[in-house]
């Protein structure tokens, strides 16, 4: 049997299996989905080939399915953390209800988005983009009453891009004739000049995935109200399935531009660039005021696939290098971070950052990953996110010109520290409270993933090289040629390299010099020191006194920033959704249930055509 | 014994003046009667589209007068098809109701078990009969049988709904029977073959006007706006199995009226747009309308109108592509709303006040009925890999072929509104659990077996099309092909492959 097909048919089999498993013995239903995946990913590894083209058709349409290399990073990364995320999911998910329900669909989204990877042509991209759809729908609302809003205003928005997707696609058959991707790139399809249409309704259907501005008021909700488990391959993973359909479209935009269509291309390129920074900029601003660990995760996610976009938009060498390392980056860290919260939420119960604090000592695994996560996450050397924001930077500075642009990300990258800081602090330091004393850490089948993807973050930070073989690789794919990469080098155009092994090697020295001199410091007169053995202004603390200053973090910024909160992209869709309300109530009056008006109808309708009857019909 | 056309009309009629008699036997008889006449339909449909297939036509001469001058059955792929698609799903509906209340009265069942073996007989009549005058009776017993089972329910809504539905029906038969009679003055046949051919000697204001009155009068029994006022009143007033039948069947005869006259009768400039902008109309009200239903059944049925626009749509298009692809759509919304009304019907009956938010939760209790409910609703949208999902793309293909572009846009913006209303009804389902469900009422064993059925064919379907696309094809062939039908039952008794 056919690899291809023997996976997907794995993946069905898995997410039925895992469905009645739950009903004999819930505990396996996990185990089940962990070993589905696993198996998958032996497979995919062991058994596909690079290039591999299988032919087959449904419906009477040709299909194909095979890998490239471009599509072969993202395989990586969905196998790779959603293994992880399903091996997470097994304590996590461990006490709640309706597992069944909650591991088949998860299978089912991973087989989505495997199938879009799989997939090289239109109609089958979009069969798993759907499935991917409905299955992430249907866990989104897993959590009931409280998340079915949530789970709908998603539905919607996803149905917009998908819908958006297929007018694209059947327009493609219609003009150029063909489904198959490859083929659809060569006849024209985005050459952007005469069915300009085509192009921009793909990259709205993969914008809503990719949670860009204004598409993007379904994610924060979303993303925070599904379990973490999946939230972690949601944002994670998921989200870069928009980012491969936005990276293939608009690589083959831009290398189809010509002289003539410029100016659209620049347009574009423009329009796409600022929407990405506004995404991270507001995103960034709304992050700052939330106090609820995953809810602030879900924005702070969003502002990270804003950047990526921004990478894309530039189309260049640099940029859309800097775009596929981010995002392969952000997949890891954000994947660590809900994972984090999630085991947070597990073991005290609530992610509110405003009632815990001082976890660091309870659960320290957890917090290793924080720290790591977030270091990478606000692109501080010398872990990987900071390589991905460099080169995003010079890529902007260098190779487009859009200084503009470069203060408004570097704007939201700065602010991304104070979210960051106030992630780590809310959940981890400040003092110990009364309420916490119980916590233990997590079970270690959740830490094992957590920590495997701090340690990745460390490698990648030291080494990037590991990342940029296959990024260089894909980008091969998609027409760009030299791209050159090197194992922990960064060259900028002036030449000048950035070894990061001797920038972490400096690193690393530092810290254990100042680690070394604590430590004798305080040799000598150590003393072990309870949070509340303080004194302030000469004042003891009591027992039940909050020393911590969780509540009204960053108000001054908030006020600062306060015009900014006022107009919400969210009002304006529920504006938008409530006209449309009326709109659906006015039309239901049109069948006022009086027989009388029904029979009045059908003599108007009559008497309209007979009058009309030359202008409607002729011979 | 050779099995023949005739058998589809004939066998019904014998078994409808037979149960009376045969109940007096044993009064299990009048339940199981109709069941085993539904299942002789199935077989009728395999042996003949079998036939089919190998000769491409069949045509029977009642009473030994050949065309033009008596009355003759064809079955082409085309008609073929969507026969046995009543067929099936008439014997569904009756595997369905078969014993769906345990207790009933005695009187009021033999009359039901009759209605409603007559009203899908009715149904293949008009499908399969080549005379126009023949297919108004058909019609006819359509209209009447679907009307009394409308108010089979004796309590005031139910008698309101099925007056509703006798005057604008009155209508519908007025006006076909007008055109009928216009046409005879014009041509002076009633063999649809005949009056095809000679169709082009009409003057084309008359022309015209016939074929307003056709539209108008089949145009009520297709549910086009604004002549479906009676729909969604009939449908949700209606008992369960027959609102089923009324979105599987009956609406399907009416379709098939509308698309024989324009397709096959007449040859005119316009008809196919005319299509197009009253299926938009159509579809884009009816779905509007759905969204603020507060009755589920009322909101399926202004659903299943919306669904009936897209079929128009379709045919609007005209191309091969759009015929296969509103075939495969009428195929579709026969097996899914079909499916949906009869789950909704038993998630329906635990409801006292018929409303939506009166059995929010209630996935609990019935999670079979549920799950096909929700299979149902997921493939009625077009999410992939349900089968719904095949026939809108190939709408949308069918479109793009002619780069209609905005109505692209249109259709699928109304199936965005469609998702609204029917997941918001699927999470309540599932979701909201503020309410005590007791007293539950449980589907009978046959009744999920008839609804497993339909969800089973729904998956295959939508996992391997190519099951059914190969019909479809030969239908849509035969459909646009007006000249070798109309030489088939005038010239040459000779099947054209």
């Amino acid at each position: 049997m056919n690899i291809f097909f023997l996976i997907i048919l794995i993946f069905f089999s898995g997410a039925i299996l895992s469905f009645i498993i739950n009903k004999i013995a819930p505990k396996f239903s996990g185990i089940t989905t962990f070993l589905t995946i696993a198996v998958v990913s032996f497979l995919f590894f062991t058994q596909v080939e690079i290039n591999s083209i299988t032919q087959f058709s449904l419906g009477g349409i040709q299909m194909q399915f095979g890998v490239n290399n471009y599509t072969y990073i993202f395989a990586i990364l969905v196998l790779g953390l959603s293994l992880l995320a399903s091996l997470y999911s097994i304590k996590y998910m461990q006490d709640k209800g309706r597992l069944g329900y909650f591991y088949s669909n998860f299978i089912l989204t991973v087989t989505g988005m495997m199938g879009i990877i799989f997939s090289r042509d239109f109609i089958s991209f979009f069969i798993f983009w759907e499935i991917m759809t409905w299955s992430s729908y249907l866990i989104v609302i897993y959590d009931g009453a409280r998340s079915s809003k949530s789970g709908l205003k998603y539905m919607i928005f996803s149905a917009i891009g998908a819908y958006a997707m297929l007018t694209a696609i059947v327009s493609i058959k219609g003009s150029y004739g063909t489904f198959i991707i490859s083929e659809a790139i060569e006849n024209g399809a985005f050459n952007f000049t005469d069915h300009i249409y085509i192009p921009i309704m793909l990259l709205i259907g993969f914008a809503v995935k990719a949670a860009l501005m204004p598409l993007h008021v379904w994610a924060p909700n979303a993303y925070s109200k599904s379990p973490m488990s999946f939230t972690a391959i949601f944002s994670g993973a998921m989200s870069k399935m928009g980012i491969l359909g936005m990276g293939l479209v608009l690589a083959s935009v831009y290398s189809h531009s010509t002289d003539e269509n410029a100016f659209n291309v620049l347009i574009l390129r423009q329009i796409l660039g600022w929407l990405g920074g506004i995404t991270a900029v507001m995103a960034t601003i709304y992050a700052l005021i939330q106090t609820d660990a995953k809810k602030l995760l879900a924005y702070s996610s969003v502002a990270q696939l804003g950047y990526i976009i921004v990478g894309l938009s530039t189309g260049t060498k640099l940029g859309v290098m800097a775009a596929l390392f981010l995002a392969i980056i952000h997949a890891v860290f954000k994947g660590a971070l809900f994972m984090v919260a999630g085991a947070v939420e597990r073991q005290v119960g609530t992610t509110d950052m405003t009632k815990i604090s001082g976890l660091i000592r309870k659960m320290p695994y957890t917090f290793f990953t924080a720290l790591v996560s977030i270091i990478a996450l606000a692109g501080l050397p010398p872990l990987g996110g900071f390589v991905g924001k460099w080169m995003l930077y010079e890529a902007l500075i260098t190779e487009s010109n859009n200084y503009f642009l470069v203060i408004v990300i570097f704007f939201s990258s700065t602010a991304a520290f104070l979210y960051s800081y106030r992630f780590l602090f809310g959940l981890f330091l400040g003092q110990e409270e009364k309420e916490i004393e119980h916590v233990k850490e997590a079970p270690v089948t959740m830490l094992i993933p957590m920590v495997i993807l701090a340690l990745f973050l460390i490698v990648t930070g030291v080494y990037p090289g590991i990342l940029f073989e296959p990024i260089a690789q894909g980008m091969h794919y998609l027409g760009y040629s030299d791209v050159n990469w090197d194992m922990s080098i960064l060259v900028n155009v002036w030449g000048e390299e950035s070894n990061m092994f001797y920038i972490n090697l400096t690193i690393g020295v530092v810290f254990v010099v100042i680690f070394l001199f604590l430590t004798f410091k305080g040799l000598k007169g150590t003393r072990y020191v309870g949070t509340k053995d303080i004194s302030s202004s000469g004042e003891i603390p009591t027992e039940n006194e909050n020393l911590t200053f969780q509540l009204d973090f960053f108000k001054p910024f908030q006020r600062a920033a306060a015009p900014l909160y006022k107009r919400s992209m969210n009002k304006i869709w529920n504006d938008l959704g409530n006209a449309l309300e009326a709109i659906f109530d006015f039309t239901r009056r049109i069948y006022t249930g009086n027989g009388q008006t029904y029979a009045l109808f059908v003599i108007i309708f009559l008497v309209i055509l007979l009058i009309f009857k030359n202008t409607l019909f002729t011979n | 014994m050779v099995i023949t056309p005739v058998h589809y009309i004939v066998v019904p009629l014998i078994a409808a003046f037979a149960i009376p008699l045969l109940s007096k036997l044993h009064k299990e008889l009048f339940r199981i009667v109709p069941g085993i006449v539904m299942f002789y339909n199935i077989i009728i449909s395999f042996v003949l589209m079998k036939e089919v297939n190998e000769v491409g036509y069949i045509s029977e001469i009642i009473a030994g007068w050949e065309a033009p001058w008596g009355i003759n059955l064809m079955i082409t792929p085309f008609s073929g098809f969507l026969a046995s698609l009543i067929s099936v799903l008439g014997f569904l509906i009756w595997l369905y109701q078969y014993r769906f209340k345990k207790v009933i009265d005695v009187d009021e069942i033999k009359s039901y078990g009759i209605l409603q073996m007559m009203m899908i007989t009715g149904a293949i009549g008009i499908i399969i009969t080549g005379d126009i005058f023949n297919l108004f009776v058909f019609m006819e017993i359509v209209a009447i049988t679907a009307v009394s089972l409308t108010s089979f329910y004796r309590g005031r809504d139910g008698a309101e709904a099925g007056f509703k539905y006798l005057l604008i029906g009155g209508f519908a038969s007025a006006l076909i029977l007008l055109a009928i009679l216009i046409l005879y003055t014009q041509v002076g046949t009633l063999n649809m073959a005949e009056i095809a051919e000679k169709m082009h000697t009409v003057p084309i204001g008359i022309k015209s006007t016939i074929l307003i009155l056709f539209i108008v009068g089949f145009g009520i029994e297709a549910e086009m706006f604004p002549l479906n006022g009676w729909a969604p009143d009939a449908y949700s007033q209606a008992p369960g199995p027959t609102s089923a039948a009324f979105a599987g069947i009956v609406v399907k005869a009416g379709i098939y009226g509308l698309i024989r006259v324009i397709y096959t009768l007449f040859d005119i400039e316009g008809a196919f747009d005319f299509l197009i902008i009253a299926g938009l109309v159509t579809m884009i009200i009816a779905e509007f309308s759905a969204v603020k239903q507060k009755n589920l059944k009322r909101m399926l049925a202004y659903s299943s109108i919306g669904q009936m626009g897209l079929v128009l749509i379709a045919f609007g298009i005209g191309t091969k592509t759009a015929v296969f692809a509103a075939l495969f759509l009428m195929f579709n919304h026969a097996i899914i709303k079909s499916l949906l009304f009869m789950t909704g019907s038993i998630l329906m009956y635990n409801s006292k006040d018929k409303t939506i938010s009166s059995i929010h939760g209630i996935a609990k209790n019935l999670p079979f009925v549920s799950i096909m409910f929700a299979i149902g609703a997921f493939a009625i949208v077009g999410l992939p890999p349900f089968s719904g999902f095949w026939s809108k793309l190939y709408v949308l293909t069918a479109a793009a072929d002619k780069e209609m572009i905005m109505l692209i846009i249109a259709i699928l913006g109304v199936s965005i509104v469609e998702i609204v209303y029917y997941f918001r009804v699927v999470s309540k389902l599932y979701f909201a659990t503020d309410k005590e469900h007791l007293d539950i009422f449980k589907p009978s064993n046959n009744s999920l077996i008839a609804m497993g059925i339909l969800t089973i064919t729904i998956i295959v379907i939508g996992l391997y099309p190519d099951l059914i696309t190969g019909y479809l094809h030969n239908a849509a062939d035969i459909l646009l092909d007006r000249s070798s039908y109309i030489d088939f039952v005038l010239k040459a008794n000779v099947p054209i492959q």
